[in-house]
């Protein structure tokens, strides 16, 4: 059943408004009766609750727990004066997914609801913002954009979630079926579930729920980035590297080795998905003491790196010992191999042994040549895709959209489990789980009455 | 006198084609209106036969009979003066979900029926047989009949049960026949046919039945009705204390042994009925070879009324040959000698698969006709007779250019049976399960009338002492209520009894009525305990207990409030009327398959169409677009005009 429809038009809803990717600014935008209130809420000192319509105000947002996310410029549209037609709040924030989706994240934590594809012009025409020619087009946008996600939802449920949501689904389902079976078939001759039964049911899609919650869109690669941590020999040009992956001058590079003695971190984000790029001092017997703490901490980088770039000096090849390296990294880590300087030596040895493939490339032109470091932009994409359930991570739109009818099932079946140790009559209980299924039929479609009824009837004998 | 131009023994506001039990309320409610009405049935002395088991109700079931009494129906009232044994199913459950249910005199029913009918002023009988519908245009004109020849009316009400086409099979002989000892109707699918219907076959079964005289009672165990039994009709102040038992015994691998030695001449295993059967109801057969692993299943030997000792083997259901049916009938604990009176057999028939009809239960196709009942694809007698009460009620509202009474999801199980047929037809027969409803519990068997009975009042099929006992009840509830939530209870006078139920003791006074909210407390003992006193109760007329009814609103005022909430969101897409012929296949924005869904069903609204399969939100939200500007688009070309 249409969830947005459900809701009614009476509730608050949030997304990000301005395009994914790089950008100088992002907004996030909210929508509904509760709009200025939710800002107010998030920007202390603002008092957004007294201020006029067209109004702009600046402030620090904070996330539920008090946590400053980023500063932003507020901008108060009361209803009807608004694009919607409703009270609207425009989010100002620095640009990139990350600090946006933050934003909405603290947005649907006030109570907000994530808005479903075409909602905000869906509410500008139903208060009547549109005329009759833009509202032609209303449909084929709602049409368009509803396609997409749904594209993306079907990548999503192909995989470990489709997996996860299926097994949830079916144990509600079981759950429902057993209530539902004592309550219309109690006069048949079957075996009825104890509470004990029920319970256990209950407490499996709890787990499950609470496993899904946990390692959906805000687990740890979207709250984090995907950690690579840029290595190799001092002076294979690391910190040129992460200058052409930035593609900006972020590290110190100088051609004396050991220039960088530090972890340089710095954020890039591609795609959508968020790269946090540690740079390293070289590792090798360090001369001096800083250098030696600098190879220390370059030596923990990798240990909690996603992935590792290894980088090395085409004109000098790939030694023993850094095959070696090499190949103890590839146990706890993904490893991307890479050959730098290939300027310099354009068709010599790679140096590499049987297993070990390289990314092939020239850091320094890259900074004139940004499409020479795509190669190595492809290889990561690939890795995260294959290990790290990057399909899933890069839609944090889509993801968070699961999240909330995920959490809200949660509640749900947290109700039924009160509900059913409390002894409270099935048909009570059974009425949390329906919402349960609800929520989740907003993700996986709708689980209809004829579905409960007919696991009843294939597993059950029914019938007088 | 000019007996040509007296033409009222042809001329009828409604003619009511079946007296079923769909036949029969759909002529009681169209009479009860004011309508001319005449019911048209091929033999006046099966007038509210029940066609398979002799009881009324059950879970859902039992809802629906509430129901029906509460808009005036008859079924209700005649189920409590034939019933010969009355049982509150589910009592032990919460009580949105106990279910009513009878057993009944099968002779008694049928003469009780005929009883309300015939005390109906301007509800006239005839005995014929319809052989075709008259038709101006799209619109119904009249029926013709095999002996009165063309008789006129403006609406006809259609409730063929099993007769259209109707095919007994018993083993491997088979025959013509609506019920067993009664001919088919054929003929009249042909003439729907050409009137553009599509039409589809079920099928449906029902066991032998046995001579009491021959059973072994002492070797059964006793189902006895309930100390107080509770009535279905709301206007029933006593019913017989001379109740009669079901008997209750089991199949056993043996009879399954004798049953399988007849699965090569079933016509259910060979492949001659092709007609769908309901799950839920499925033949002995059946159930022996889906489930093989069960050893036994229930049979419940059920009388078949006071004055016969015929007796229903329920759970036996079976087309198998009658050498078989009998043979494993002896092998039967205390069946060993059994007579069997006649054998069980399978029916297929005619059925018009329900989207083609609009809420009120008219044709889309032909206006003035309408469908009740098995035709529709349903089961029961219950969910037969609440079709009928709609669509007599719906053809006198067409008659006086009234809009329709449409009963919501939420305000009647007879809405979910209504809305789940025309929204999304059925392929198997339909029966109704409580889990059908989503707003099951704002749905009551106890609450009905005060759900429904002023409609009922207001269209004129219930009566002003009806409607006064609903006022009176409800006053009664309120003010019991206001007591209850004004009354203290003190710690010492009440937390023994708390205890006692496992429930936490209190510190202070606290009101009756929050106390009663605890699942574990039960109201009654809660106002022996506190000394409220009897007179804390305000009386009610019938037979249900005002402290019960209050309880139950106390205990589920939390719930009611959430399901009423969802039903107020759900308003909103409703208003979003379809005009008729909306063009759903010019929609090239939304998915194909919602395209051909909502082509085939003609959605009368929004809500309707959000429930169809295959129909997403973003196809909804895309329609709702589009009708928002095809209205908008009317009111300025009006404003332009004028």
């Amino acid at each position: 059943m249409a969830a947005q429809f459900k809701q009614g038009l009476s509730d608050t809803i949030a997304a990000i408004a301005t395009a994914r990717g790089r950008a100088a600014l992002a907004i996030v935008r909210l929508s509904g009766p509760g709009a200025i209130a939710c800002a107010d809420q998030s920007v202390p000192g603002v008092q957004l609750q007294d201020m006029p319509s067209h109004t702009v105000h600046v402030g620090m947002w904070e996330s539920a727990s008090g946590e400053v996310i980023d500063q932003v410029v507020l901008t108060v549209f009361r209803a009807p004066a608004s694009a919607t037609g409703e009270d609207v709040v425009e989010v100002s924030c620095h640009g990139g997914d990350y600090v946006a989706a933050r934003i909405l994240r603290s947005m649907l934590e006030q109570g907000a609801r994530m808005a479903e594809p075409g909602e905000f012009t869906l509410r500008a025409f139903v208060n009547g913002k549109l005329d009759l020619v833009q509202a032609e087009a209303v449909a084929d946008l709602i049409h368009a954009t509803s396609a997409s996600a749904h594209r993306v939802s079907l990548n999503h449920l192909q995989g470990r979630y489709s997996r996860a949501l299926e097994s949830l689904r079916q144990s509600l389902l079981d759950f429902c079926a057993l209530a539902e079976l004592e309550i219309d078939f109690s006069e048949e001759d079957v075996e009825f579930a104890g509470r004990k039964e029920l319970l256990a049911l209950l407490e499996r899609s709890d787990a499950l729920l609470g496993e899904a919650v946990d390692s959906y869109s805000y687990g740890e690669l979207v709250r984090e980035g995907v950690r690579v941590v840029i290595a190799g020999r001092p002076n294979a040009g690391k910190s040129t590297l992460l200058n052409a992956l930035l593609g900006q001058d972020r590290a110190i590079v100088s051609p004396e080795a050991g220039t960088t003695r530090d972890v340089v971190e710095a954020d890039k984000e591609m795609e959508g998905l968020l790269f946090r790029f540690i740079d390293t001092a070289g590792l090798r017997g360090a001369a001096g003491r800083i250098e030696a703490e600098g190879v220390r901490r370059a030596r923990r980088a990798m240990e909690r790196a996603t992935v590792v770039v290894y980088v090395y000096d085409l004109e000098v090849g790939l030694s023993t010992e850094e095959s070696d390296e090499i190949d103890r990294l590839s146990e706890r880590s993904e490893v991307i191999v890479v050959g730098n300087k290939l300027d310099l030596n354009p068709d010599g040895d790679t140096g590499l042994t049987g297993e070990q493939e390289a990314v092939l490339l020239s850091a320094r032109k890259a900074l004139d040549f940004p499409r020479l470091v795509r190669p190595l932009w492809e290889r990561l994409a690939q890795v995260v895709d294959q290990n790290l359930e990057g399909a899933e991570s890069r839609r944090v739109i889509t993801n968070l959209r699961h999240v909330q009818h995920m959490e809200r099932a949660l509640c749900h079946v947290r109700s039924a489990r009160l509900g059913v140790a409390d002894g409270k009559p099935a048909d009570l209980f059974t009425l949390d789980i329906r919402a349960a299924l609800h929520e989740l039929g907003c993700i996986t479609g709708s689980v209809t009455n004829e579905e409960v009824l007919g696991r009843i009837f294939s597993r059950f004998c029914i019938g007088k | 006198m000019n007996i040509a131009a007296d033409n009222t023994h042809t001329r009828f506001d409604v003619v009511v084609v079946g007296a079923g039990h769909a036949g029969t309320e759909a002529a009681a409610a169209a009479a009860r209106m004011g309508a001319r009405t005449l019911l048209v049935t091929m033999s006046l002395d099966a007038i509210g036969r029940m066609s398979c088991n002799p009881a009324i109700g059950g879970i859902g079931k039992g809802h629906i009979v509430r129901e029906i009494d509460a808009l005036g129906g008859i079924m209700g009232r005649v189920a409590d003066s034939a019933g010969i044994q009355f049982r509150m199913l589910n009592r032990r459950k919460g009580p949105a979900v106990w279910g009513p249910r009878a057993q009944c005199d099968r002779v008694e029913y049928a003469v009780a029926v005929r009883e309300c009918i015939e005390a109906i002023p301007g509800l006239f009988l005839r005995a014929d047989l319809v052989t075709d519908l008259l038709v101006e245009g799209n619109q119904v004109s009249g029926v013709r009949c095999q002996l009165a020849g063309e008789l006129r009316a403006g609406s006809v009400v259609l409730t063929s049960g099993t007769f259209m086409n109707g095919v007994i099979h018993v083993g491997s002989k088979s025959y013509g026949g609506g019920r067993m000892g009664e001919r088919a109707s054929t003929g009249l699918t042909g003439s729907l046919h050409a009137l553009g219907f599509e039409s589809g076959r079920l099928k449906t079964g029902t066991p032998p039945r046995v001579d009491g005289r021959t059973i072994d009672y002492k070797r059964l165990e006793e189902q006895c009705g309930d100390l107080k039994p509770s009535p279905f009709s709301y206007m029933t102040d006593s019913l017989t204390a001379d109740q009669i038992s079901c008997w209750l015994t089991h199949t056993s691998p043996e009879v399954h042994g004798v049953l399988r030695e007849g699965f090569a001449e079933s016509p259910m295993f060979n492949g001659r009925i092709r007609g769908t059967g309901p799950r839920y109801c499925p033949s002995i057969e059946d159930k022996i070879s889906r489930f093989a692993t069960k050893a036994q299943h229930q049979i419940f030997l059920e009388p078949e009324g006071r004055r016969t000792s015929e007796v229903y083997v329920n759970g036996f259901s079976t087309s198998l040959p009658e050498r078989i049916q009998m043979e494993a009938l002896r092998k039967i604990r205390g069946l060993e000698q059994v007579h069997m009176l006649r054998p069980g057999y399978a029916i297929e028939y005619d059925y018009f698969p329900p989207y083609q009809l609009r809420y009120s239960l008219e044709t889309k196709a032909v206006s003035g006709l309408f469908f009740a009942g098995q035709i529709n694809g349903t089961t029961g007698y219950e969910e037969a007779a609440a079709q009928g009460l709609v669509a007599g009620i719906n053809a006198v509202q067409r008659r006086d250019n009234r809009d329709p009474v449409v009963l919501g999801r939420s305000q009647a199980y007879i809405g979910v049976l209504i809305d789940d047929l025309v929204a999304k037809g059925t392929e198997e027969p339909y029966r109704m399960f409580t889990s059908r409803a989503e707003h099951r519990i704002l749905l009551r068997q106890d609450n009905a009338d005060l759900r429904l009975t002023e409609l009922g009042y207001r269209l004129g099929t219930a009566s002003s002492m009806r409607y006064e006992r609903m006022l009176a009840k409800r006053k009664a509830m309120r003010d019991t209520r206001a007591v209850l939530e004004a009354t203290p209870a003190r710690p010492a006078a009440v937390n023994d009894y708390l205890r006692s139920v496992g429930s936490a003791p209190i510190r202070q006074a606290e009101r009756v009525a929050r106390l009663a909210v605890r699942p574990e407390v039960d109201l009654a003992d809660l106002i022996r305990t506190t000394g409220v006193g009897k007179a804390s109760i305000a009386p009610a007329p019938g037979l249900e207990r005002v402290e019960r009814l209050v309880e139950t609103e106390l205990k589920y005022a939390g719930y009611v409030e959430r399901q009423e909430e969802e039903v107020r969101r759900m308003a909103g897409l409703r208003e979003l009327a379809v005009p008729a012929g909306f063009d759903f296949a010019a929609v090239k924005t939304i998915s194909m398959e919602a395209r051909e869904k909502l082509a085939r069903i003609q959605p009368d609204n929004l809500a309707q169409a959000s429930r169809i399969s295959g129909v997403s939100p973003a196809d909804i939200a895309v329609l709702m677009v589009l009708l928002k500007q095809a209205r908008l688009s009317a009111a300025t070309h009006v404003s332009r005009e004028t």
